[in-house]
């Protein structure tokens, strides 16, 4: 049962990905989107209740454990809300001449083969398997973030392609080290599973998988967006069409660091916790570090919230490497909000955009008044993200923090609560100034569209309810899979 | 085939994967970078097909095959197609000038020899020096993605930077899965294919280069 439900995810968006080349029909294409999403996140959660229930399972070359499950669930609830939202969005954007209605039909498919490709990155148990579904995002995202086709889309999607499939070539390199590293102990039964060289990881040459590890830390943080690999990121997080913004930002760079952590798992067993959590922070240091005063300078709202992401992902990133049960609890707890979080943020901030037909945050003004509902989503976004307490972020930085204190590490706590509370403000002041005021005269006066607001209220219900406390089956997975981290 | 013979035959393609890798760096003309990308993928296949004879392992014949048909035959014939197609007249355009690569693919080649020097231990599972020499290649390759602004130079360089790891992953113990390194061909493949649709597009619908992209900053 568990075995077959394994194999049937990926194919899920296949398979909606193939039923949509065969329509043009706007509506049937949005049935098919939503339709696809809801199986997929109806069959994680029977997949997450079966792994609750009789721990970690295995298909092939795949594998799902408590660590994989937390991905998998964020990437179920990502997708459904996104293609909910869009509905409306692509209303809009078909009415202003954004989207194109004859090119429509290779959009939808391109979306569920990006979420085929995410799904497999997570269930990959082999080492290669998993690299060549990494570049599989890449290739469909690369696709996806040109769609709009004009000059802006195309040069950021170029530098996208060009700078991730440099990046995950060094992955591919730290992979092969790795894997020979393996050999040398497996002898002729070597293989690329990621479960059977942690199985010998404690035996391996601690010097070749220092190399690897490094080769694999810059490869596929390069995709995670930490700096300063980040370059494509603002870019492509900005020209993206807004779904597969929340898309990228949401689920993709998470993913990225899901494989950081399996192959930081291996060089922990191999050569002892500190090396790899030493490389962590330095990567995390540098991205909070680099995303701030981007996010001071910033005009363009999407750009915003791509550096704010590179932030957020430098605070992983600091939570994996200060270690420990709490930090490795915060910072996978920290993936999902901001998952969450951000996905919210890129919604609210597509729609705003739209009604002011400008992204430039000093065009934005007075959303409260001519949008009270998402005005009021936006803001809160915008709090949540600057880690504004009750809402969840809050909670997992707190956490990431007090790993730190544990740690003893002074300089990296102190640079990441200057940055933090620099942020803090300028996100503030950023928000401020686009909610309240006076609206400009070209916005938009049209009433907001019904789905994208069903869905960022559906996202914020979570996000709400994360910040208040965690649902104790999640608060399970989180704690099974912070045990299969620390060991 | 005796283990000494195959360690002398790996070495010496090594070379010679070194020195098509300093005519990529310093071709001034991006069909002599090409030539050069081809040639060293051929190396490739007669490393593969050399050490396929060693181990007696089949699955490298394949690799050797599919490297040859793909990487040495079509994906160049498909870089020299769009530059006929497009009427190329702007060559590599380097940010920095080419002698500087030069001096800097050097270091990168010597300290790839210094860094594998120290790890003994592995010296067993990988033939001869494929080690250094697919770091190097690696590097290098994106070196030349790093410093030439056209697009058809940086997929060279990510051809080359391909081939590097191809070369280390061949000669270790008895070469990756054979289904995994198919799986990395085809993305290659993949992403190649992405990127010319993405060359000929920004030229049909922006009318540009895409060495003129640069209005995305800050």
């Amino acid at each position: 049962m568990v075995e077959t439900l394994i194999w049937i995810l990926p194919l899920v968006p296949t398979v909606t990905a193939l039923l949509m080349l065969t329509t043009r029909n706007r509506l049937i294409l949005s049935g098919l989107d939503i339709g696809g999403s809801s199986v997929l996140a109806v069959l994680t959660f029977i997949l997450a209740r079966e792994v609750a229930a009789s721990g970690p399972q295995a298909f092939g070359v795949f594998r799902i454990d408590d660590l994989g499950l937390i991905f998998l669930l964020l990437l179920a609830v990502l997708t459904l809300a996104v293609s909910i939202y869009t509905v409306g969005w692509l209303k809009q954007a078909v009415e202003v001449g954004n989207m194109k209605a004859e090119t429509l039909r290779y959009y939808f498919p391109l979306v569920h083969a990006f979420v085929a490709t995410i799904v497999v990155t997570i269930l990959a148990d082999n080492l290669g398997i998993l690299w060549i579904a990494m570049e599989g995002t890449t290739i469909t995202s690369a696709v996806l973030i040109g769609y709009h086709g004009h000059h802006h889309g195309l040069e950021a999607a170029w530098k996208y392609i060009i700078v991730t499939t440099i990046g995950i070539s060094f992955g591919l390199f730290g992979t092969v080290i790795i894997y020979a590293a393996a050999s040398n102990v497996m002898g002729a039964a070597s293989s690329m599973s990621w479960s059977a060289i942690m199985h010998v990881a404690p035996r391996l040459d601690p010097g070749i998988v220092r190399i690897g590890f490094i080769f694999a830390m810059v490869g596929y943080g390069t995709k995670a967006g930490l700096a300063p690999m980040h370059l494509w990121l603002p870019d492509a997080h900005s020209q993206a069409p807004t779904p597969v913004s929340a898309l990228l930002s949401g689920i993709l760079i998470k993913c990225a660091i899901l494989a950081i952590i399996r192959f930081q798992m291996i060089t922990a067993a191999a050569c002892g916790t500190a090396f790899p959590q030493q490389v962590m922070l330095v990567f995390g240091i540098i991205s909070v570090v680099v995303a701030m005063p981007f996010i001071l300078a910033q005009r363009d709202l999407k750009r915003l919230l791509g550096y704010s992401s590179v932030e957020h992902v430098g605070i992983i990133a600091l939570g994996f490497g200060f270690g420990g049960a709490v930090g490795t609890y915060g910072a996978l707890l920290h993936v999902v909000n901001h998952g969450i979080t951000k996905a919210i943020a890129f919604m609210a901030a597509g729609t705003a955009i739209a009604r002011y037909d400008s992204r430039d945050l000093q065009s934005i003004k007075g959303l409260l008044t001519v949008a009270p509902t998402g005005a009021t989503l936006l803001m809160i976004a915008f709090l949540s993200l600057a880690g504004v307490p009750p809402f969840s972020i809050f909670i997992s930085e707190l956490m990431v923090l007090r790993a730190g204190i544990g740690h003893g590490d002074w300089v990296s706590i102190a640079i990441f609560l200057a940055m933090a509370v620099i942020i803090f403000a300028g996100l503030l002041h950023h928000a401020g100034a686009m909610v309240f005021g006076k609206p400009t005269a070209t916005a938009s006066r049209e009433p907001e569209a019904l789905s994208p607001l069903f869905a960022m209220l559906l996202l914020a219900a979570i996000m709400i309810l994360f910040g208040l406390t965690i649902p104790a089956t999640f608060d399970g997975y989180l704690q099974r899979a912070t045990e299969i981290v620390v060991g | 085939m005796s283990i000494e013979l195959v360690h002398t035959i790996i070495d010496d393609l090594g070379g010679l994967l070194l020195f098509t890798m300093i005519l990529i760096v310093a071709a001034s003309q991006i069909s002599g970078a090409i030539y050069a990308v081809a040639s060293q993928s051929l190396f490739i296949a007669i490393a593969g097909a050399v050490l396929a004879t060693a181990t007696g392992n089949v699955d490298l014949w394949v690799i050797a095959g599919i490297t040859l048909i793909v990487k040495a035959i079509v994906l160049p014939w498909l870089l020299l197609w769009v530059i006929r197609r497009m009427d190329v007249k702007r060559e590599v355009e380097p940010v920095i000038p080419i002698l500087a690569t030069l001096a800097l693919a050097m270091v990168v080649v010597v300290m790839s020899f210094h860094l594998s020097a120290s790890l003994d231990t592995v010296r067993q599972t990988i033939t001869g020096n494929a080690l250094p020499v697919g770091i190097a290649l690696t590097l290098n390759g994106v070196l030349v993605m790093a410093t030439r602004k056209t697009a058809l130079s940086q997929m060279v360089g990510l051809f080359s930077s391909e081939n590097g790891i191809f070369f280390t992953a061949m000669a270790v113990n008895k070469g990756m899965p054979l289904i995994i390194e198919i799986g990395v061909i085809l993305d290659v493949i993949l992403a190649v294919l992405v990127m010319t649709i993405m060359v000929l597009r920004v030229r049909s619908t922006v009318d540009a280069d895409i060495a003129d992209l640069d209005r995305l900053r800050g």
